[in-house]
């Protein structure tokens, strides 16, 4: 094989190696999104009065939860942060879950959309802004903000100066005017 | 759905088509990379905001960074962007234009000569490449998330449209499809934040649902946050992201200051740049304002949201009715190709203007190099298109390009300012500055930890500018002819006329009538001084609201 087939080769080969890990990274976002669409589905049996179709898809979501996500939250915390949060937020999923089977029996449809709200939302990515610990200034924040500030404003005006001076002393040596605009 | 898809379909038809149309009259280099150097500031403001404002740095990952961050974000738009902008304007577009050069490698090598100027320009190839595939991937990824259609098949279709037009039309056609979809972006896009603010209630209203009775932290809301923030301290955004990235990326950036060069005059140029910061801060209102209430509309509607990425593309399908939508989809395919286009038109200018012509294939003819620019054009593409998959796999994107940014942005924001600002400057000091200040940054980064790419590139420009000082000291004065024209204390009145006579002599006849340009005072309402000074008052107003 000479060097002008190989090299198309080896394109397509890379291609296909990081295609393959994509596919299994995205797993994750698909089978949650899977959970989600039972769940929403699950809101609209109820709205339709059919509460066996809704139990259905209560079941199908309690599946993938139990099967899939549950298992590669485990998994994916023992490697990777990005599913700390997911792991700390499965127990509240389990209640969730519990009390979206008593509130399916009782036929409850606004109890019950807002549990499947509140199961969709605890299995979606937060905002990390949301734990951000309150403003604090400490003496020394306060001396490093102010001097970046006065410090920004004294070097302006003194190079700004200097800029100044030094054109226009250029300008009036050869005898010229300082151009406009 | 079906209206939103024809929609869509007739936006991608009419792209294809007005970009042919513009391309018709692309004879020469002058015309494909400077657009002939013809464009009013009116172009000059649409196509600069369209350039900075894609997918990537706008609606999908700023919108992204807004919902996981909050309002922190909102300083790249109202005090970081339009300080940049008119910086840029005012003081370092003038250097470049005067120049007469294509590129701001091209600037680089008359100051410093050529190796500080490959550097710098491979540099750039590389973070262009990289963003080109980000703003597919995320184009990709909201189409797919919006309309589930495929990933890959919608990918090759952008590609298709946006290659056409840049590949025939060059600048020209970028400029002027930047300009409608300038038009297209900020009337398709408008509508959300009204929407939204009436269903949370306000600004009040979202401080009162996740500060109230959620017990978000108040830094969500917060523009400028204590030194202790994770994502952005306000101290270190103030002096690395405003004073060096920001500017940086503003005076350095080729797609930006190239826009700039395609400029009819100086005034043009420099107006069209102070003008843009306009839009800039308004950009916040489209999809930063928005991505703050998004957590209230997810929750009370139990909308799914796997990442930050794709928390803009879930707001806007379960919010917007059929046909506004479709409408609000080409606003935003809007942003991603101009920002697709305009850096893949400086790509290829960079490696045909600064690679292929000033250092492989010298003296050809300037039909070789225009083929040699479509040709370039079409591999930029095709190597952002292997590039994709590697993409996919990096968490919140605008990480991976800030990170390559601040590596790059420090060193120059060095090399420039005493380029410009100290003719004792020479070549010696100013590339031992630049891979110091480089290798420095990889350095804060991978060694010492620090993840604050803003932080990294400050301190960066610091030992940059340190390490090249202390390097001319120790060698010689450049050259009184190496600095004609190039620094602050150059007399550009008289080489007016030369530079004019070059252009002319570059673009045949249609910038010939040099006589003719003598400078007006422009009316009092176009004054830029009067617009800059407007503009940054209106920057502290929105801090002082928003905080």
């Amino acid at each position: 094989m000479n060097s002008r087939k190989i090299i198309p080769f080896l394109l397509i080969l890379s291609f296909l190696f990081f295609a393959h890990a994509v596919l299994s990274q995205e797993r994750f976002n698909d089978v949650r999104q899977q959970m989600a669409d039972h769940l929403t589905a699950v809101k609209t049996w109820l709205r339709a009065n059919d509460r066996e179709g809704a139990k259905k898809r209560f079941d199908e979501a309690q599946k993938v939860w139990e099967t899939d996500v549950k298992r590669m939250i485990t998994e994916g915390v023992k490697t990777n942060d990005q599913f700390q949060e997911y792991f700390d937020r499965m127990t509240e999923v389990d209640e969730h879950f519990a009390a979206l089977a008593q509130e399916l029996e009782s036929g409850e449809a606004p109890k019950v959309e807002s549990r499947v709200n509140a199961i969709i939302w605890a299995i979606s990515h937060h905002p990390r802004g949301f734990k951000v610990p309150p403003p604090r200034y400490t003496m020394w924040d306060w001396v490093f903000g102010l001097s970046i500030g006065i410090g920004f404003c004294v070097f302006a005006i003194v190079f700004g100066l200097h800029l100044r001076r030094s054109y226009y002393r250029r300008y009036q040596k050869q005898g010229k005017e300082p151009p406009k605009g | 759905m079906t209206s939103d898809f024809i929609i869509i379909g007739l936006y991608l038809i009419l792209m294809f088509v007005a970009g042919l149309f513009f391309s018709r009259n692309i004879k020469n280099t002058a015309d494909y990379f400077l657009a002939a150097r013809s464009a009013p500031w009116f172009w000059i403001m649409g196509a600069i905001w369209a350039t900075n404002i894609g997918f990537l740095h706008g609606y999908l990952a700023h919108g992204g960074a807004a919902y996981e961050w909050g309002l922190i974000q909102a300083n790249f738009e109202w005090f970081q962007g339009p300080f940049g902008y008119i910086m840029s304007g005012l003081f370092f577009i003038a250097f470049y234009w005067r120049a007469g050069v294509y590129t701001v490698p091209h600037f680089l090598e008359r100051r410093y000569g050529s190796a500080i100027s490959l550097i710098y320009n491979f540099a750039w190839i590389v973070i262009f490449v990289v963003t080109i595939a980000a703003e597919f991937y995320l184009g990709g990824l909201f189409l797919k998330n919006l309309l589930h259609i495929p990933f890959w098949p919608t990918v090759l279709v952008l590609a298709a449209v946006v290659g056409t037009y840049t590949l025939l039309g060059g600048l020209g056609a970028a400029i002027m499809m930047e300009f409608v979809q300038f038009i297209i972006m900020m009337l398709g896009t408008m509508p959300l934040l009204f929407i939204l603010l009436h269903l949370v209630g306000g600004f009040a209203g979202i401080k009162e649902v996740l500060i109230g009775q959620w017990g978000v932290s108040p830094q969500y809301f917060t523009v400028l946050p204590d030194i202790h923030h994770p994502y952005g301290p306000g101290p270190w955004i103030v002096l690395g992201q405003c004073l060096v990235v920001t500017l940086g990326w503003c005076a350095g950036h080729q797609s930006m200051v190239q826009r700039n060069l395609g400029a009819r005059s100086l005034y043009d140029a420099k107006f069209g740049y102070v003008v843009a910061s306009i839009p800039k801060t308004l950009g916040a209102f489209l999809y930063i304002v928005p991505m703050i209430a998004a957590p209230i509309i997810f929750a009370g509607n139990g909308i799914f949201v796997e990442r930050a990425d794709a928390s803009y593309g879930k707001l806007i399908l379960n919010l917007l009715p059929s046909g506004m939508l479709g409408l609000f989809i080409a606003g935003l395919l809007s942003a991603g190709l101009s920002s697709i286009s305009s850096v893949l038109n400086s790509t290829s200018t960079m490696i045909v203007k600064d690679i292929y012509e000033r250092h492989l294939v010298k003296g050809r003819s300037d039909h070789h190099y225009f083929v040699a620019g479509r040709a370039a054009t079409f591999a930029v593409i095709a190597l952002s298109l292997l590039l994709v998959p590697v993409v996919l796999k990096v968490y919140l994107i605008m990480w991976l390009e800030q990170t390559l940014l601040a590596m790059v942005l420090g060193p120059f924001m060095g090399v420039l300012m005493l380029a410009i600002f100290w003719r004792r400057a020479n070549a010696a000091g100013s590339l031992a500055g630049f891979i110091t200040g480089g290798f420095f940054a990889i350095l804060l980064g991978q060694a010492f930890g620090v993840n604050i790419f803003f932080e990294i590139s400050w301190w960066s420009f610091v030992v940059t500018s340190i390490v090249t000082v202390a390097v001319t000291w120790l060698t010689a004065k450049p050259r009184p002819e190496q600095l004609d024209g190039l620094t602050w204390e150059s007399d550009f009145r008289a080489k007016l006329g030369q530079v004019l006579k070059e252009r002319a002599a570059e673009n045949g006849v249609k910038v010939a009538a040099v006589q003719r340009a003598n400078i007006r005072r422009p009316p009092w309402y176009l004054n830029i001084k009067y617009w800059a000074t407007a503009i940054l008052l209106s920057q502290i107003v929105l801090l002082l609201f928003f905080g």
